[in-house]
Order: structure tokens, then sequence, then C-alpha cells
């Protein structure tokens, strides 16, 4: 028999050893019945975000088949139930929650990202009593949670809010500067928003803490959502180049564009873009325009030993072109969530707030190594921890990537924090 | 500064001749027909789609690829006449109208997803693309940009000539003008309808290799360019091929001098406003002739 401490010591201890943890779990688990857990998604499968929900089902499907592999949670399997939220939104959002919840019971909704929704599938969560997992992004989740902790008590956001991407950023930039790997030509910084709330809230954190890193705002230009016709907002650039400019749009096919179009005419300066490159279609689209960019996300999946089986069973499962960057958070999502239901006695049900408080709970006390890096739940926000702008500690904080192109035909290099990165950043080679 | 005022211009010019080829395929169909085809979007999807598979599955040239893409459009747009639209027609014609647009709603939805089934969500590389640029002093006019629009005029040209001086092209007029009258006096008004469903739907597929050229390909890659022809249409006016192209540039223009000087979400509102000011003071559009309808 495992004592509480030794159980404890083995989820605190690692990611690396979920399945074996719950293999251990259910082992000596007395289930009281066998049939499937109902797991719900609520996902972007067609419309404007399909690829990144396809990834997203991706995650979820291999996750679901290794925790069912492993005996699942307490001798029950897994069963998945994705619902489509097309052009997402709150209203297509919610209501593909509360269907999910309506038709299969699910006790738990982890979801990928969905725009536009103002948080509101945590009223869904709260009203039903399930857990809901995401991966929004969005620091309005936080300052929902703190409006009401006791009724939010079942959401969580899977990685750090969109906010710390800002003064990451700058103090990215202004490290590349002060260690002279970068000699900035001016202090001026172009920042490029798109038209949706993940976007403008980087861009604004960026520009209110510019002057703070030695840097000026010369252009704040916010552009529709989406948007590929790049020709004005590079006419002002090159009017005024900056040392960097920043774009906090981040669908990757865009993005890809403004680097054809950029390198048309290009000027001195660095280039940074918001998630978007992390994708293949960037690299695929762009071609060797993108060569030197930098860009940064809160969550992807690392390149590290750790996460190497993960990624090697995700291509070999759904194809060469997977975007396994995207799969992981629900990948990972999906796990933490198994191995906190097994924790509690198991899953609940909807309305069964006792239980589903209790797997609440053990989301909050474990410390999860994921793919992605560490998932620790800030208790304020009930958001992963930000490192290392947020904490210190990289053991209790999601790791903020800085990844530079250097060569289209391969992976992105992790140049930043320095200790995750594999590579030295490089100038790109537009700059004289 | 010219080199920046040239880039303007640049980007206007190209995105009014992509927004041109959009708009008469779809003003074409509705002017003749007064059938608003919802799937045009769908089809110029198809047509970026179909021109991808030709070059990179099926190793064709990428002249074979873009021939691909116009036949696939001109198939889509046959089937959409044998399938749907001449079955509506044998019903109460007072209602085509509406039925119809509610009809090739579903068709462009079902095409949508039929393509999103096939080829993943991930956005593509359309291969039919020219890169590198035409540097003439400080100006930069990018090979693709020269490409888009060239082909465009080429086509524009074609259309004209097909519309003013073959028997066919009358015939389209004719039923445009008055479909019983032409109906009367021997015109096979079916037949118009299909050639025009057809010639709609290749247009549509060059334009969906056109936009994807200078974007990418994925589901819903047609409907920025059909919400842009829809808007070209209202503004032009009804069946009005020439005015529909000179809204198209002009508007296409207006947008991108817009997004210079006030800022680039301002683009999209601005032609938003001029559809307003037109619907207020010009309801037949700038160059629409007025329409009667008896009840």
């Amino acid at each position: 028999m495992m004592n509480r401490r030794a159980m404890l010591q083995g989820v605190l201890g690692a990611g690396a050893a979920g399945g074996t943890l719950l293999s251990d779990l259910n082992s000596q688990a007395r289930a009281a019945e066998d049939t499937p857990i109902p797991v719900g998604s609520a996902l972007p499968m067609s419309g404007l975000a399909a690829a990144d929900g396809i990834e997203f089902k991706n995650g979820l499907t291999l996750a679901a088949e290794e925790i069912n592999a492993a005996g699942g949670i307490l001798g029950r399997p897994i069963e998945l139930h994705i619902e489509d939220t097309k052009e997402m939104g709150a209203d297509l959002v919610t209501q593909a929650m509360q269907r999910l919840i309506d038709r299969h019971s699910t006790p738990v909704i982890i979801n990928g990202y969905n725009l536009g929704t103002n948080m509101a599938e945590m009223d869904v969560a709260a009203d039903n009593d399930v857990i809901m997992m995401h991966y929004n992004t969005l620091i309005s989740h936080n300052e929902k949670f703190k409006t009401d902790p006791d009724r939010y008590y079942g959401s969580f956001q899977g990685d750090p809010p969109e906010y710390w991407y800002g003064p990451g950023c700058l103090n990215f930039l202004k490290n590349l500067a002060d260690t002279g790997q970068w000699k900035a030509p001016n202090k001026k910084i172009a920042i490029i928003p798109s038209a949706n709330e993940y976007s403008i809230v980087i861009a604004n954190a960026i520009r209110d803490k510019a002057k703070e890193y030695g840097f000026e705002v010369s252009l704040f230009e916010t552009v529709p959502f989406p948007t590929n016709q790049w020709g004005p907002t590079l006419a002002k650039l090159r009017q005024d180049p900056p040392a960097a400019i920043l774009v906090t749009h981040f669908l990757p096919q865009d993005l890809a564009q403004f680097m054809v179009q950029f390198l048309q005419q290009p000027t001195n300066s660095l280039v940074y873009m918001q998630y978007g490159p992390s994708l293949p279609a960037f690299r695929e689209i762009g071609g060797a325009n993108i060569n030197g960019v930098l860009y940064s996300t809160v969550i992807g999946c690392l390149p590290d030993d750790y996460a190497k089986p993960f990624r090697e069973a995700y291509r070999a499962k759904f194809g060469p072109t997977a975007a396994y960057l995207t799969g992981s958070q629900t990948y990972d999502g999906l796990w933490m969530w198994a191995i906190a239901a097994a924790l509690a006695g198991g899953p609940g049900e909807p309305f069964n707030k006792e239980q589903v408080a209790k797997v609440a709970a053990a989301m909050r006390r474990n410390v999860y190594r994921g793919v992605n890096g560490t998932y620790r739940a800030d208790p304020a926000g009930q958001s992963a921890y930000c490192y290392p702008t947020q904490v210190a500690d990289p053991s209790l904080g999601m790791p903020h990537q800085f990844l530079q192109h250097q060569d289209y035909k391969t992976d992105a290099k992790l140049v930043a924090p320095a200790l995750y990165a594999t590579d030295s950043f490089v100038l790109p080679p537009w700059i004289k | 500064m010219l080199d920046i005022f040239v880039s303007i211009i640049v980007a206007g010019l190209t995105t009014g001749a992509l927004y041109a080829l959009a708009t008469v395929g779809l003003s074409l169909v509705w002017g003749s027909m007064g059938m608003l085809n919802m799937a045009h979007a769908a089809m110029l999807t198809l047509g970026g789609y179909v021109a991808f598979t030709a070059s990179t599955s099926l190793g064709l040239p990428i002249g074979l690829g873009f021939l691909a893409a116009i036949v696939a459009g001109a198939v889509a747009g046959g089937l959409l006449y044998v399938l749907i639209v001449s079955n509506l027609l044998r019903h109460d014609k007072s209602t085509f109208e509406s039925n119809v647009m509610i009809a090739t709603v579903g068709i462009g939805i079902a095409l949508e997803n039929a393509i999103l089934l096939t080829y993943g969500g991930q956005p593509l590389k359309q291969p039919l693309s020219v890169s590198g640029a035409l540097v003439i002093g400080p100006v930069t006019l990018p090979y693709q940009n020269i490409l888009i629009v060239a082909v465009v005029l080429v086509l524009m040209a074609i259309v004209a000539l097909l519309l003013g001086k073959t028997r066919m092209g009358r015939a389209i007029r004719a039923t445009a003008q008055n479909r019983d009258a032409a109906q009367l006096l021997g015109v096979a008004v079916n037949r118009v309808y299909f050639q025009v469903l057809v010639l709609s739907g290749a247009l549509a597929g060059v334009c969906g290799v056109m936009v994807s050229s200078m974007t990418q390909l994925s589901p819903p890659l047609g409907n920025d360019p059909m919400l842009k022809a829809f808007i070209m249409c209202v503004v032009a006016g009804l069946g009005n091929l020439p005015g529909a192209i000179t809204a198209a540039f002009g508007l296409a223009l207006l947008e991108a001098f817009v997004q210079f000087v006030a800022g680039a979400r301002w683009g999209f509102p601005s032609l938003l406003f001029v559809v307003i000011a037109v619907l207020i003071w010009r309801p037949s559009g700038l160059f629409g002739r007025a329409q009667i309808r008896r009840m």
C-alpha cells in the first residue's frame, strides 16, 4: 500500500513519471466500475482556427491513448467527445461546452484556445460544476477568477497569460543589446497588434513597459484580424525604420506573408513575432524569407530529451507536418487532469461539486512537468506561472521560450531562456 | 517618399485586381440571373486547391495547374446549374432569388468543409507564385504583384470581348436586360444561365489561384474576397461589369490610402462607410440602373 507521502512525492517528482504514476494508482485502485469517463473538448474544428483545432484534438487523442494504455483513471478508460466551435465567440463556444455536458456528462472539458469568448467558458464550468482547462492565454482569465474564486474553482488556464509576453520580450531585446549580441541602430520599436484581445494585451504591455527597458515606441499600428495585405503598414515602417519590429498578430500564414513582403525592401530592424512562427505553416509559406525571425511562446513543446518521445509519437501518428507544438498543450492538459482525477479518487460528474472540487484541489496542489515545461497554478489567477519574468525558479514556472528561425528547412532554435537554450542568437540576414 | 507612395499604389492596385476578379464572377451571375451565388467563395477556394494538387501531388507544370483551376471552377459552376439552379428554376420563379441564395449557402459550407476534410486545416503554400521584384531606382515592384495585375487585366479584356462581341455574350446581355423578352426572341435562357455559371466558376478558379498566391491556401480562403466582391457589386450597381471593375480598383486604392494615413484597422470600415453612403444617395449603385419590381 502506497502511503500519502510517497504518492505525493511521486506526483511532485515529475511528469516523467506521469504514466508510471497513473499505473501505480490504478494498480491499487478499487474502481467501482469500468465504464468510460467522458472527456469533452470544445475546439475550432472548422473556420479560421481549424488548423490549430485539429492539432488540439490530436494532442488529446494521443494523451487519451497513453492514459488508457496505462490503465485509464482508476481502471476506467477515457472516452473523448469533441464539439466544433466553428468561428468561435462566446455564443458558439458556450453552446458547444453545454452540449458536451448535456449529452455526455463530461466532468471535464479541455479546450485549446477559442477566440472572442470573453472567458464565458468559466461560467459554463461554474454553472455545471465541471473542470475546464484551456489555453486561451488571456489575462482576463485571471481577472475573472479573482472576482469570485469560489465560483470559478474549476477553471484552469494551462499556460501563463499573454501579458507576460510584453515584459518578457522587452527583457529579451534588452539582454541582446546589453550582451553585445545585437547593436540596435536606435531605440525605436514598432508594435503591430491585430484586432483581437490576445494581440492587443501583449502590444499594450510592451508599449506600457517600453520606457522601463530603454525603448521608445515609434509606431503602434493595429491591423485587422486576419490580415495578409501588409503594404500600407510596411510603407509606414520604411518611412521611419525602427530597431525592432514587434508583430503581436499570431496567425502563421499572415506572419509569413509579412516576411515575404517585408524582405522586398527590408529595414535594418529585428523582427519579433508572436506564436505563429512556431507552426509548420509559417516555414512552409515563408520559405527562406523567414530566416532570422524571432518569436516566443509561453507554451510549446520543448526541444529537450524529455519531450522527444512525445514529439516522435505525435509525428508518427499524425504525419510529418503535424504541429506537435500545438498538440502538446492539450496533451499535457489531459495528462495533468487525469493524474489529479486519480489522486482525488475519481473525476466526479457534472453537478457533483464535492468530488469535482477535490479534483480541482489536486490540480492546484500538483506541480506537473509536462512536455511544455512546468505547470504550477498561480493561486491568484489559476493560470500557470511564467519563468523567468514572473518566477525565478524554473522548476516552478512554464518557460517563456524565445526561438529563432535560422534555417527554414529545420525546426527553429531555442535561444532563451539560457537554462533551456540549445543555440545562440544570430543576426538576421537582412541586417547590414 | 516616392518609394512609399509607389508601394501604396502597388498594394492598392494588386488588391484591386483581386477584388475585380472576384467581383466580375459574382456580378455576372447576379446581374444576369438575379442570383446571389453564396457558393462563389467556396468555388474560389476550390480553384486554389485544385491548382495546388495539380502542381504538387500530380507534378504538372505550372501552366497546367493554372488550367486545372479554371476547368475545376467551370465544372463546379456547371454542376451548380445542373444539380441546383435548374431544379429551383422549375418551381415558383418569384421565390427563386431567395431559394437559390439559401441553397448556395449550403453548397458553400459543404464545399468548404469537404476541402477542410480533404486537405486539413493547416495553411498551405500555393506553388503557383513567383518570387523576386523589379527594382527601378528607389521603387520596388514585386513580380507577383505585376503578374496578378497583368493576368487580371487580360482576363477582364477576354470577358469584355466575350460579352461584347460574341453571340453568347449578346445572349447573356439580353437575358440580363429582360429575361422574358429574351426568351420570346428565341434566346435559350436556361442555356445562358448554364453558360454564365460556367464562366463565373472559371473566373472564380483563376481568382482562387491569384488570391492564394498572394496569401496562402486555407479552407476559408474565398470568404474575404467574396465579402469584398459583394461590397463592390453594391457600390457599382447590379449587372454593370465595367462599373464593378472600376469600383474594385477605386475602393482598393482608397482602402490602401486610408490604411496608410489613418491606420490599417480603418481600411475595411472605410469600405463599409462608402457602401452605406452609396445606399443612401444612390441606392441602385454608382453605375447601376434603377430596378422596377412589379408586385
